[in-house]
């Protein structure tokens, strides 16, 4: 029950971060078209979507977050494997154990901060420097949910690799590499 | 502890994180906490997030999904099986014959894909069975492919300059068109070396009997040329200045999607696939940048590279000694760690060095793709040579060594480089000026 949640919500997230991919390509587009249009329509106004370039920059970085734990149970994030794979099978479980350990408490830590950040610019109500200024800590908070997702992810992993006494990761590459 | 005991106990813990499996990124930020802790006061929390959040949502770093995407659409529109048919007519007729198909093909694949690992599988799954049965010899199917592939990370759009032009706030543009001569002078290189072997030992190049006209030739190649001239216009709307790399690399997806729907291979799976795939991918880039950034800030507050900075200041290094250690270095440092992750941490500790000694951070930057380009097949140990071993099961001394000539010739670039910095600047300049 908790699984199948925990699995749906590190595959939505990560839909979601593809969809923002997309919409950053349809955003520059329309931009790039708006420019001929401007430049070759014989239009007298100057055609350009408000603070485009910032809203690309977070909705990358939304994309970027949100992906974060999906990325991980995928076996994207980067990781050197020339000496793990190489690790008797149970030094392997202690090395990922340890290593699931900081990087939970880690992540941990930067999501409280983040959290921090996005509450500070709330109560101050800072805003975005563009034309079209918007509160800052809406876009600031995909960065913190994506976040709290990558911690969830990670206690998640190190339970499970607590619990069944091997590595979670080892399918996951195993995976890829008959793939490639 | 003094300042230096410090600093060797924060690399050592990071070597130890690294091959214990620690992700990248994570290594990163967590060596850069543990130095603020140990030698500055700043508030290391609130630090950390300003420093993640700004970083991470830059117009210009928005072009590195647009890459990657646009490199994952063509990498699924059947672009490398026509690879071999499309390229083998066009060079049946020089000296070394077939086996530039191997230079030439991972040149364009790897233009696209940005990856050597993905280039040498790719391009070498469908060439090494065909060049093997037509009798070319192992050794210089192997060394083409291994080196050839390494052309990824330098021939633009290249996601690896992106790296290098976020972290170092570098103009993405100008790296591009930076990377456009070394590139092509390393192609040339490369397939030079094989027809001058060719000529020397001719029995080692079986015969091509088969002839083509124009017409055949251009039919053979006629999924090619739209992605040639798609990766062409790319490049040269940024040279000119008309679009920006996040603009060229946007309509670059759009130009790909239908590039993929006219050679009948664009499917709603295959852009899901395409965009899950560059999703994460830009996901683990992005991460590891952020990381990276932490980790520069905090060296500022830690002083650690400006005391290096000056440590190698003392020993009065002119700055070819010093270039050359540093190759040293990376080589080292690439047999373990991919080029990403190279780039970040030269970034984030060694840039305020190579800027105190006068070295141009535009030319570094070109000098340090080459650099990883070379560590990727470095004998015995390269990453690139781990794939080829993977792919084909020849033992990886042998591939090492079929490699080494080609290493050689990568070195010899970096030493043209080194001699002629204009091979690197002369095209960046020429764009200012306009």
């Amino acid at each position: 029950m908790i699984r199948k949640a925990l699995d749906r919500l590190y595959i939505s997230s990560g839909a979601v971060a593809s969809l923002l991919i997309a919409g950053i390509c349809l955003l520059v587009c329309t931009q790039v078209l708006f420019n001929l249009i401007t430049r070759f329509g014989g239009l007298s106004i100057n055609l350009t979507i408000p603070s485009y370039g910032d809203f690309a920059g977070y909705m990358l970085a939304a994309s970027s977050f949100l992906a974060l734990a999906y990325t991980l149970t995928q076996g994207g994030h980067i990781r050197v494997n020339l000496v793990l794979t190489r690790l008797p099978i149970g030094a392997r479980w202690v090395a990922e154990m340890l290593s699931l350990c900081a990087c939970a408490v880690v992540s941990g830590y930067v999501t409280f901060y983040m959290g921090k950040l996005c509450w500070e610019s709330y109560e101050f109500g800072d805003l975005s420097p563009g034309i079209v200024a918007i509160p800052i800590w809406i876009p600031q908070s995909s960065v913190l949910v994506g976040m709290i997702i990558l911690t969830v992810a990670l206690f998640d992993c190190l339970q499970r690799t607590i619990t069944s006494r091997a590595s979670v990761f080892a399918a996951v590459e195993l995976r890829k590499e008959g793939a490639e | 502890m003094t300042e230096i005991a410090i600093t060797a106990l924060l690399l050592l813990a990071m070597i130890v994180m690294l091959a214990a499996g620690v992700w990248v990124a994570f290594a990163l930020l967590i060596t850069g906490i543990a130095a603020m802790m140990l030698l500055s006061n700043a508030p290391i929390g609130p630090i950390l997030a300003t420093t993640i959040w700004g970083h991470s949502h830059s117009w210009a770093l928005a072009a590195l999904p647009m890459f990657i995407l646009m490199g994952e659409i063509l990498l699924r529109s059947r672009l490398s099986d026509d690879m071999f048919r499309g390229l083998a007519p066009w060079v049946g007729r020089l000296p070394g014959k077939l086996l530039h198909v191997n230079i030439f093909g991972c040149a364009i694949f790897a233009a696209v894909s940005g990856s050597s690992a993905a280039t040498a599988a790719t391009i070498g799954k469908m060439s090494i069975p065909e060049l093997t049965n037509r009798g070319y010899p192992e050794s210089l199917i192997i060394g083409t492919l291994a080196g050839s592939a390494t052309l990824g990370l330098l021939i633009p759009p290249s996601i690896i300059l992106i790296v290098y032009g976020v972290a170092t706030e570098q103009s993405i543009a100008r790296l591009f068109i930076a990377g456009i001569i070394p590139g092509a002078m390393l192609v040339l290189l490369f397939a030079a070396y094989v027809a001058i072997v060719s000529v020397t030992r001719p029995k080692l190049i079986p015969q091509e009997t088969e002839r083509f006209t124009l017409r055949q030739k251009l039919s053979a190649s006629k999924r090619l040329i739209p992605i040639f001239l798609l990766i062409a216009g790319v490049i040269g709307s940024i040279y000119l200045g008309v679009a920006s790399p996040t603009d060229a690399a946007a309509v670059g997806v759009v130009f790909s999607v239908v590039l993929a729907w006219w050679n009948k291979s664009l499917s709603v799976a295959m852009l899901k696939e395409s965009l899950l795939g560059a999703t994460i991918t830009s996901c683990m880039i992005a991460f590891i940048l952020a990381g990276a950034a932490f980790l520069s800030v905090s060296m500022g507050f830690t002083g650690i590279p400006r005391d290096l900075a000056s440590w190698i200041g003392s020993f009065d290094l002119s700055s070819v000694a010093l270039l050359a250690a540093l190759t040293v270095f990376f080589i080292i440092l690439g047999c373990f760690l991919d080029g990403i992750s190279v780039v970040v941490l030269t970034t984030s500790i060694i840039m305020p060095m190579v800027e105190q000694s006068g070295i141009d951070p535009l030319w570094f930057g070109i000098y340090l793709v080459i650099v990883v380009e070379m560590s990727q097949i470095t004998p015995p140990v390269g990453f690139n040579l781990f794939v080829i071993q993977g792919l084909t099961g020849i033992d990886i001394l042998k591939v090492a060594k079929y490699a080494l000539p080609f290493f050689l010739l990568l070195l010899l670039a970096v030493i043209a480089i080194v001699i002629f910095p204009p091979i690197v600047t002369f095209l960046p300049d020429l764009m200012t000026r306009n």
